[in-house]
């Protein structure tokens, strides 16, 4: 085959290959790799394509994206990539999938606690998991600390999701960054010992237990309940109605509510890196941070923004200051213990 | 006459015509070999991800969850295994052997849960038998039972629940292959059965049909093996579930792989036991045509059982999950259908279409020439090439993405590197990629019904061909293909119906902004929110049932005899 031949030949395999590729990085794209749904980012993304005219395009996935993004290398179109916890967020860093990002705006915005040192991801918001309990729980009864609800009182009372999910697994990194590896096997095994049903559902689901009289106490995440309260089904307003919400360990002294944070990062190998930023400090805007409440019942990380309406009308309450990196350090560890315990 | 022949059938070509193919053949199978290794590729890829340096969490699994995983998993396939069987067999029995009222109407609708998802057959039933519910809640008005604490009721998310839901949807692989099994045994063998006082079902028909039978039940067992929708939703502890718990839980994809590739190289070695055991006999027809039995008349008890063999799968496999989801959008809920909607609807149509045309392609090429051409060696490359339905979607879409990544990479080394085109991949996010991940998944369905079609065929019929002069391509053009018409166009629509529901490849592998009905369903449905996503959940159930009847068409003149 003669060079020119072959030329011609690889031309047209370009060309037949470039038909089946995805969107073009023209600027004034942004490319997002995201574990959050889209309904639930569409106002951010409509919001900045208003004032940016930058059109986003969006991939979600909940598992493999960190996979994906490896297996591109180079070739990768990502820009940034979006998740919905700390672990995932690390795992990207972990294995050199996010480009560190120097912005005044970000390290002004988010306290240190809630970004890495190293600048590769940054919290957008953050949510704390909390205890439901059912609202005819005399107040003297009721648990203050996540502790107590390994005391056999609760015996055959509380509801949770399976241990093995994030949340759940973030939660029990959290005891083990309080009272170690031994500590917490303890308190989860107190905790299963004490469960009504075999661990199921989501959160929302465990709230509906309460309501529906299969156990007292629950453990979830903070945003359930305004999902709940607002949902369009109105079934789901009588399981909001059926509980309270109590933020753990609050006493003198103690180290405050167990959060996680929704956040992101640049993609390592991204062609769009300043648009990127741009995005990223968008979402620690006032505007934006305040969008995490409407949309999604969430805490803005940007102290300058308080909590909304209705996130106040919850309760005031003080967070546990781990840096947030830890939880994710221990993920691995606490997987173990709830295997060990069978959560 | 049915005789039992040996498995190589008797070559009658001459020497001439033999020294002719030769040089053809080694383009056939190398082509073969060439397409099996590219759909092996992925697999690859999972057993190399496998092959890493583990952080040594294997003592502690073994210590805490993996008896667990494992004693789950085989429970689990029990259980599905049994449902399936008594639902597919017991209907296609019931069809074929029996005439009663609605029997034509049965025949294809007993094929309607294939059209349903397991994920959402999984949501509809907890929403309709959990404490909120219907069920329970007429129970409790009945009773004046006051909370969940006055009463027991079976808890769906359980085991038991998992095997019912699983097995309901996929039984229609069992049915739709005994059926045809059943209906091209020859009348004969029936009648010498009545003749010897044997019972006809299982003295005749099952063991007739047992190679039908277990190449069912082998993609209803790889399909179990693989779930992760149905057993997360009902926290059922299966490999499945442990994959991604060490995966995602300790950041150990490694050890998730390993996990994985121990469950595939279970299902393997079933298949592989199957295959001996079988393997000294072969079940053909050499008469011209069968004439099947003629059918009985039901009448009292009879008619009873094949009512409730028709009516039970169909109301728990469709009938029910439909029902809850028409309920939702009754009530109100996901009423407008939105453009985003309409898309969706629009890429599941082209993934699937897609996907089918691809799988029949590929697939026909495999069977038609390691079946005329291949020696045992080529066979085993393309069966074994059908097996990535064993894995889980998501661990095999990390296996397509990682192969492909690396395909990409060489290619734009040559490419952009070498020759300086502006080239950035082929497979990095486009639809390529999901239609190359559905063919290497949904393979074993296609691969499965043309293998099962060309063995009814005379095993002599290609020679025949060949010695009347007619070259390979010929043969299988004038020869073979007419017969298999049949057969294709069944894979082909079971491919169609299955890449429908396919959900966790196309989650992860989808280009931006492309959506189908599953991922748009998922969206909702991760966050039990199933009611706000009900219209497009529905539409994936309906696209399937235009499939189902056509691919009921296609069995039924399969079974008519050539």
């Amino acid at each position: 085959m003669t060079a020119l031949s072959f030329r011609l030949l690889a031309a047209a395999v370009v060309s037949v290959g470039s038909l089946a590729s995805g969107p073009a990085l023209a600027d004034g794209e942004l490319n997002i790799y995201s574990h959050r749904q889209p309904f639930l980012i569409e106002p951010f993304i409509k919001k900045y394509e208003e004032e940016t005219g930058t059109r986003v395009n969006i991939v979600f996935a909940e598992k493999g994206l960190v996979q994906r993004l490896q297996a591109e290398g180079e070739q990768s179109p990502a820009d940034v990539i979006l998740t919905v916890d700390i672990a995932r967020l690390s795992e990207y860093a972990d294995a050199d999938l996010l480009a560190p990002t120097e912005s005044e705006i970000l390290e002004a915005d988010i306290p240190e606690h809630l970004r890495d040192p190293q600048n590769r991801w940054f919290a957008f918001a953050k949510r704390t998991r909390v205890i439901a309990v059912a609202k005819d729980m005399p107040e003297a009864e009721r648990p203050k600390r996540y502790e107590d609800l390994a005391d056999p009182v609760w015996k055959g009372r509380i509801c949770t999701r399976p241990g093995s999910h994030v949340y759940n697994r973030a939660l029990t990194a959290s005891m083990i960054a309080a009272h170690g590896v031994d500590g917490a096997t303890e308190w989860a095994q107190g905790l299963v010992d004490n469960l009504a049903r075999k661990p199921q559902g989501n959160d929302r689901a465990q709230a509906k237990a309460i309501y529906e009289g299969q156990c007292d106490v629950a453990i979830m995440n903070n945003y359930y309940y305004g999902k709940m309260l607002t949902s369009e089904d109105p079934a789901q307003h009588d399981w909001a109605a059926a509980i309270d919400i109590i933020f753990p360990n609050q006493g003198e002294g103690d180290r405050g509510a167990h959060i996680n944070v929704s956040g992101g990062g640049i993609a390592i190998h991204s062609k769009n890196k300043d648009e990127a930023r741009r995005f990223l400090e968008f979402l620690t805007e006032p505007e934006a941070q305040r969008l995490y409440a409407d949309v999604n019942f969430e805490y803005p990380v940007n102290p300058a923004v308080g909590p909304s309406d209705e996130l106040k009308s919850w309760g005031e309450f003080r967070e546990d200051t781990l840096p947030i990196a830890r939880i994710a350090e221990l993920a691995p560890d606490a997987q173990k213990v709830i295997d060990t315990v069978g959560w | 006459m049915v005789t039992e022949v040996s498995q190589t059938f008797p070559d009658t070509s001459t020497r001439a015509a033999r020294r002719r193919s030769k040089d053809g053949n080694r383009l056939w199978t190398g082509a073969t070999a060439l397409i099996s290794l590219l759909l092996l590729a992925p697999i690859f890829s999972v057993f190399v991800a496998a092959s890493g340096d583990g952080q040594g969490n294997w003592g502690h699994l073994v210590d805490t969850v993996l008896p667990r995983y494992v004693a789950n998993t085989l429970i689990l396939m029990l259980g599905v295994g049994g449902v399936t069987l008594i639902f597919g067999i017991s209907s296609a029995w019931a069809v074929t052997r029996y005439d009663f009222p609605g029997r034509r109407f049965f025949e294809w609708a007993l094929l309607l849960p294939a059209a349903i998802p397991a994920y959402l057959i999984a949501y509809t039933y907890t929403d309709f038998l959990e404490y909120a519910g219907p069920v329970q809640g007429l129970l409790r008005d009945i009773f004046g039972w006051q909370s969940a604490r006055d009463y027991w009721f079976p808890e769906i998310r359980s085991m038991g629940g998992a095997m019912l839901v699983i097995g309901a949807v996929l039984y229609p692989y069992v049915y739709m292959m005994t059926r045809t099994a059943f209906l091209l045994t020859p009348g004969s063998l029936f009648e010498a059965g009545l003749l010897a006082r044997r019972n006809l079902l299982f003295g005749i028909a099952l063991p007739l049909a047992r190679p039908a039978i277990i190449a069912g039940l082998a993609l209803v067992m790889m399909e179990t093996i693989s779930d992760f929708g149905t057993v997360e939703y009902f926290a059922v502890r299966t490999l499945t579930l442990g994959i991604f718990n060490v995966w995602l839980g300790m950041n150990d994809l490694t050890a998730a792989a390993q996990i994985a590739c121990f469950a595939f190289l279970f299902i393997l070695a079933l298949l592989a036991i199957e295959l001996h055991a079988r393997s000294r006999r072969r079940y053909s027809d050499t008469s011209k045509k069968a004439v099947p039995l003629k059918r009985l008349r039901a009448r009292g008890v009879s008619l009873a059982g094949c009512l409730i063999a028709c009516i039970a799968p169909i109301a728990v496999g469709f009938l029910l999950p439909v029902g809850v989801l028409l309920s939702f959008i009754l009530r109100g809920y996901s009423l407008d259908v939105t453009p985003q909607v309409v898309d969706a609807g629009v890429n599941s149509l082209i993934v699937s279409g897609g996907t089918a045309l691809l799988v029949i392609g590929v697939a026909g090429f495999l069977v038609f020439v390691s079946t005329y051409r291949g020696g045992p060696m080529l066979k085993r490359l393309a069966a074994l090439s059908a097996v990535g339905y064993a894995f889980p979607g998501t661990i095999l879409a990390i296996g397509v993405v990682t192969a492909a990544g690396a395909l990409d990479s060489g290619a734009v080394a040559v490419l952009r590197d070498w020759l300086g085109f502006d080239f950035r991949g082929w497979f990095s996010s486009g639809v390529g990629l999901v239609l190359f991940a559905c063919l290497v998944r949904f393979q074993a369905v296609g691969y499965g019904a043309i293998s099962a079609g060309i063995q009814r065929l005379p095993p002599n019929l290609m020679n025949a061909s060949r010695v009347l002069g007619h070259g390979f391509g010929a043969s299988l053009r004038k020869v073979v293909l007419p017969l298999m018409r049949g057969s294709i166009l069944a894979g082909g629509l079971l491919v169609f119906v299955d890449v429908m529901k396919e959900l966790p490849m196309t989650l992860l592998l989808r280009p931006f902004n492309f959506e189908t009905l599953a991922t748009y369903v998922y969206q909702y449905a991760k966050d039990e929110l199933l009611e706000q996503a009900a219209m497009p959940a529905l539409m994936i159930v309906i696209a399937g049932i235009g499939p189902v009847m056509l691919m009921n068409a296609a069995l039924r003149r399969l079974t008519r005899g050539s």
